[in-house]
């Protein structure tokens, strides 16, 4: 393995008396894609929004790039996450949704802002609708404006939380293409997901979470050919 | 005296109307703003009192405020002239209600709104100045019309703290002349006449702006 991106050990945390994640141990490596499923209500979410914050934990530790930073507004401009209702600011257009944390939180100038969000706007191939209001965009787009928003913080990994769920059939595939696309180039992903097909093909280990706890950690291959776990068996024979 | 003699005689006293009115936007938008935001954000006792001076200025008869600051606190050495009083207490009273406007529209806003602001590195301060208040002001500018027309009318009470608004100059006429139908007549007119463009452009503001949310939530324009 090379060097560790994101390490979570041991972590805990609970809603009032609720135990929604029981000592949960994942390392994921720089340039690695792990994509974690499970049935709803198993913590998935939960995990990764605890990577960035977003939920705070009760007990265990969080490293990302070797260190558990306590600024969150740091740490977030280093892990960016993606989610399932996009969350674009409708009141702005696609350009300056991307620009808006490049020039508040790094203080970067208009100019460079904007040239950075387009590039990362072409990344997504949606470049063209730069001067659009997210309203005026499918699903698909809005999702990929939202990754596009990410990326410009140049992200030391990415947390993409069920990024296609909202979404209409049709409009799955371009947004998992862009996500492969990520991972060819080596982004370090954490991907919750019920995308089979997908983990398949782009993801370097499956995680199988239930219950709050990680029951299982494969490679795709021998996930899918050969789970060890009764629970991880049922779960496949239900969605497969 | 003719009508419009009446008439014109009341608007002498609309430079009053007028300045208290202004004035009191002054204490009224930024108090809203201030207080609705904290009583948003403040948790466990530190929201105690700001939840108490809202309720003092929104439970409290405007006349009471102004009576209670203009000739109260003389007593303690105070002196606060009549614009200031009268535009303190109908703004901040207004104000009051204003803030329960904002501390609405922010629990109305879709709470990954502000997640996603935090998830690319804003600081929460950020979050809600470029994110939330800008949302916000779009959705409140209808009820922010309508409390206008509540402190313009409001402003009919600076008369009994000796200020010579229309109201006052009413009174002054009918003291003169000794017909009230013809006075208070002129004077229903002339606040309608400031009123009425004020809620024409209140109901355009909330089609326009219920035009907009129904398609900042995706088209489901029919939810109310």
């Amino acid at each position: 393995m090379d060097q560790t991106a994101i390490s979570i050990n041991k972590l805990n945390k609970w809603y009032g008396d609720f135990h929604v994640l029981k000592d949960i141990d994942l390392q994921v490596a720089t340039g690695e894609q792990v994509v974690i499923c499970g049935p709803s209500g198993s913590g998935k979410s939960t995990l990764i929004r605890c990577v960035n914050r977003l939920e705070a934990y009760q007990d265990g530790h969080i490293e990302v790039m070797g260190q558990e930073e306590t600024n969150l507004p740091r740490l977030r401009r280093q892990v960016g996450m993606v989610f399932q209702q996009f969350n674009l600011f409708p009141h702005l257009t696609v350009l300056r949704n991307c620009t808006l944390a490049m020039t508040r939180a790094l203080r970067m100038d208009q100019a460079e802002a904007e040239e950075t969000a387009l590039r990362m706007l072409e990344r997504v191939r949606i470049r063209e609708q730069a001067l659009k209001f997210p309203t005026q965009l499918s699903g698909g787009q809005q999702q990929r404006v939202a990754i596009a928003r990410a990326l410009c913080m140049s992200p030391k990994a990415m947390l993409f939380d069920e990024p296609t769920s909202a979404l209409d059939p049709e409009m799955i595939k371009e947004v998992l293409d862009v996500m492969a696309d990520l991972a060819q180039d080596g982004m370090t992903m954490i991907c919750v997901t019920h995308e089979m097909g997908f983990a398949r093909q782009v993801a370097d280990r499956i995680v199988f979470m239930d219950a709050g706890q990680v029951v299982e950690v494969a490679p795709p291959d021998s996930f899918f050919a050969n789970p060890q776990n009764l629970r991880t068996r049922t779960f496949l024979e239900q969605i497969l | 005296m003719s009508f419009s003699e009446i008439f014109l005689g009341i608007l002498e006293g609309l430079d009053v109307t007028l300045t208290v009115t202004a004035f009191g936007l002054l204490f009224a938008i930024p108090f809203a703003l201030v207080a609705g935001v904290a009583q948003q954000f403040l948790t466990g006792w530190k929201r105690a009192p700001v939840t108490a001076i809202i309720e003092f200025w929104r439970s409290t008869p405007i006349l009471v405020l102004m009576f209670m600051f203009y000739y109260t606190l003389p007593v303690a050495g105070v002196y606060l002239n009549a614009t200031t009083v009268a535009a303190m207490t109908l703004g901040l009273h207004i104000g009051a209600y204003g803030s329960q406007s904002v501390r609405a529209a922010l629990q109305a806003l879709d709470r990954g709104q502000v997640e996603a602001g935090l998830a690319i590195g804003l600081t929460r301060w950020q979050v809600l100045l470029t994110i939330e208040l800008p949302q916000m002001a779009v959705a409140m500018l209808p009820t922010f019309v309508n409390q206008f027309i509540q402190l313009v009318k409001g402003t009919a009470l600076v008369a009994l703290i000796t200020m010579t608004d229309m109201t006052a100059r009413a009174k002054e006429l009918s003291q003169l002349t000794f017909d009230p139908p013809a006075i208070y007549g002129a004077l229903m007119l002339a606040y309608f006449l400031l009123l009425y463009p004020a809620t024409v452009l209140g109901r355009h503001l909330e089609r326009v702006v219920g035009r907009r949310s129904g398609r900042l939530n995706g088209g489901r324009a029919g939810d109310v």
